[in-house]
């Protein structure tokens, strides 16, 4: 215990405090460390690119984690079962997750040009569209596109989780099942899905922490464009602390960041703690 | 009698290599990624030159105001410091950098310095620092394809609407063959090659502090409605909405754009590896026949707070602003001088457009506004959404004055 809580202290509880202490401050990069009480988080309050570009974010997490989630899991029971075939497209599906996250982007960033891009002339090949769409050029066109590109990225990484936990359950009590006379979609539904929830939290919170920080695939793909529309909440702490140097306001802007993630983590852990419960 | 005299000077010969090696110092100099190779060459030659040596380290062009900031604040900083020009007030607002007045006031040289560059390096008075290796904008057009086109290829164009004109007939060639190009979504891209039209044209861009007024005069509006015209007529590719800069030099080397606003680096670019191209270079004009301007970029060179080599630091500045330095280190390798007045020498002599390249530096501006990254450079700023919501969107009056009030309120912080 006494290991875990000083790594615990030294590596979260004291940073965190050093980031509470400057987001009291305006410190900036070009001069300026006064104490200014709670100015930063009022100006936070007032601050509509922050308040658009969170929106934007949460909107992200609602659309990408129930795409991940159930792509993830009908993968894993697509490939759960040991053969050989099932093994390499788990590899498959699987290998776009040890890629880095900046890496990924940038090759979905070119697949998806408009004059250079495989996808584009697959598509008008395929005679599915007549000219080359330009992918970011508005902001639903690059918001599906980068939800394309982190769906390609991360879903291997939920499937691999579920296949654990389904292969984690009891085969007797699927076998028993299946003696009662119950479906393929009636032992999914009735046994497979309640007895692999806690995995389904788990895979959910990683899902939905790590798209309301999402950061990476939107600076290198869509530039925060066309006209600020893409901007997720981290890339406009970025923009605050390492283009405008104001590390004060960039640290409240973590700090409101970091509050709001922890509420609706802990709401999501206890609802889904009672639901196992009943 | 004559071989004692050889044997003494030959002792004091040694003695004195050997006091200069004794004495001889080492500097550190930090440079911004991009200004790495010009600066490469300035250093060579010092270096070749002087007994006492220059140390170069690169810095990441993101990381430098942070490397700069900290390093100052902990007394750990290089001698000299060669940066991006934009960040001069910034840094001497914030008291980074050593007050050069006095120095380059009283240097010859200094005088023929281009005008922007003197204005970047002054706050409250005081001069901070020297034009280092330099980069200016310019307008480049296809000959050929002005040929092709029925234009006179010896004949650029004289006004943004002349711009206009041409593009329209290099378009009508068809196909892929477009007759204008600019990166849509890379704010720097477009401070750099678009700004200076309006600036031309008789407008101000940016506001030096909250009182200032922020893109003013008719220029301004002028410029993006042409240019919302050339993009609603499709004169320029639909791929240049969406560029953040990464095609912003290679689009003009396919040979299928007829005119483009670009950086004086593209000409040795163009020259390397696409030599057939039969491109012609001039100013960048506005909307009169007769008004040119430019953007004067590149790196300047200052002396940080903290230098432990300070004097050594400042004979290098002299140095550098000398006949010897400019043409030398940088006209030598195609680099143009911070004087403008060199533009004509024999390493330039053989191609004109260097030349002209070289003159623009002297009719160019460069704005002298704390906060440039919020307000031009930022993947949020007022300018590059003005530029899009007046280009893309068509709607040219909302977007200046939006971006007026967003660049005021960012100047008055």
């Amino acid at each position: 215990m006494a290991p875990a809580l000083l790594f615990v202290g030294l590596f979260v509880m004291i940073p965190l405090g050093q980031l509470v202490a400057v987001s009291l401050t305006d410190r900036s990069l070009l001069g300026g460390d006064r104490f200014i009480g709670f100015t930063n988080y009022w100006r936070i309050w007032n601050d509509s690119n922050f308040w658009r570009a969170l929106v934007f974010t949460a909107k992200y997490t609602l659309i990408l984690t129930p795409i991940l989630m159930v792509l993830g899991f009908l993968l894993a029971l697509l490939t759960v079962e040991n053969t050989s075939l099932k093994r390499v497209t788990r590899t498959i599906v699987f290998l776009p997750v040890v890629i880095g996250l900046p890496s990924s982007s940038l090759l979905w960033f070119w697949l998806l040009d408009e004059q250079v891009g495989l996808v584009n002339k697959l598509l008008v090949e395929l005679h599915v569209i007549r000219e080359p769409i330009v992918w970011f050029a508005t902001a639903p066109l690059a918001f599906w596109a980068v939800v394309m590109s982190i769906t390609w990225k991360v879903v291997g990484f939920g499937m691999v989780l579920f296949i654990a936990g389904i292969q984690s359950i009891n085969p007797d009590i699927l076998e028993a099942a299946v003696m009662d006379g119950a479906g393929y979609w009636s032992r999914v539904r009735l046994i497979i899905l309640p007895l692999t929830r806690r995995v389904l939290l788990l895979t959910t919170l990683i899902s939905a922490i790590g798209s309301m920080l999402a950061f990476d695939q939107f600076y290198i793909m869509t530039s925060g464009g066309p006209r600020g529309q893409t901007f997720t909440a981290v890339y406009w702490i970025y923009q605050n602390s390492f283009i405008s140097f104001k590390l004060g306001y960039g640290a409240a802007l973590s700090i409101v960041l970091t509050l709001i993630i922890l509420f609706f983590s802990t709401m999501q852990i206890a609802l889904t703690a009672r639901s196992v419960e009943t | 009698m004559m071989r004692t005299c050889g044997a003494l000077a030959a002792l004091l010969i040694g003695s004195s290599a050997f006091a200069a090696a004794a004495f001889a110092d080492t500097m550190t100099m930090w440079v911004r990624a991009s200004g790495v190779n010009a600066a490469t060459h300035m250093v060579d030659l010092w270096n070749s030159t002087h007994p006492d040596k220059i140390e170069l380290t690169t810095i990441p062009d993101n990381q430098m105001v942070t490397k700069l900031a900290t390093g100052v604040q902990a007394g750990d900083v290089p001698d000299l410091v060669s940066f991006d020009l934009i960040y001069m007030p910034d840094f001497m607002k914030a008291g980074f950098l050593v007050d050069l007045t006095d120095q380059l006031k009283a240097d010859p040289n200094y005088a023929s310095v281009a005008q922007a560059y003197k204005d970047i390096a002054t706050y409250e008075g005081k001069l901070y620092g020297a034009g280092f290796t330099p980069d200016v904008s310019i307008l480049v057009w296809n000959k050929d394809l002005f040929k092709k086109a029925g234009l006179d290829p010896e004949k650029p164009p004289q006004t943004v609407d002349e711009i206009h004109a041409d593009a329209k007939k290099i378009r009508a060639l068809g196909g892929d063959t477009y007759g204008f190009y600019f990166s849509g979504a890379c704010p720097g891209c477009n401070i750099f090659a678009v700004s200076p039209m309006m600036v031309a044209s008789g407008s101000k861009m940016l506001p030096a502090n909250g009182n200032d007024e922020a893109l003013t005069g008719e220029g301004v509006k002028d410029v993006l409605e042409t240019f919302k015209e050339m993009w609603g007529e499709g004169l320029v590719p639909k791929s240049a909405q969406t560029d953040n800069g990464a095609n912003f030099t290679a689009e003009f080397k396919t040979g299928k754009i007829g005119i483009q606003g670009t950086g004086g680096f593209l000409l040795s670019d163009l020259k390397k590896e696409v030599p057939n191209l039969n491109f012609g270079v001039t100013f960048l004009p506005g909307v009169k026949a007769g008004q040119v301007s430019s953007f004067v970029g590149g790196d300047v060179v200052a002396i940080p707070k903290g230098s432990k080599h300070e004097a050594l630091a400042r004979k290098f500045i002299s140095w550098e602003l000398t006949d010897e330095a400019q043409l030398e280190g940088l006209a030598k390798n195609n680099i143009v001088p911070s004087r403008p007045a060199l533009a004509d020498n024999k390493y330039f002599a053989a191609d004109p457009r260097v030349v002209v390249t070289a003159k623009a530096i002297g009719v160019g501006y460069v704005p002298w506004v704390f906060h440039f990254a919020d307000m031009v450079n930022s993947d949020s700023s007022p300018w590059i959404n003005m530029f899009q919501r007046a280009i893309f969107d068509g709607d040219v009056d909302g977007a200046i004055k939006e971006g007026r009030e967003k660049m005021k309120e960012i100047a008055g912080q």
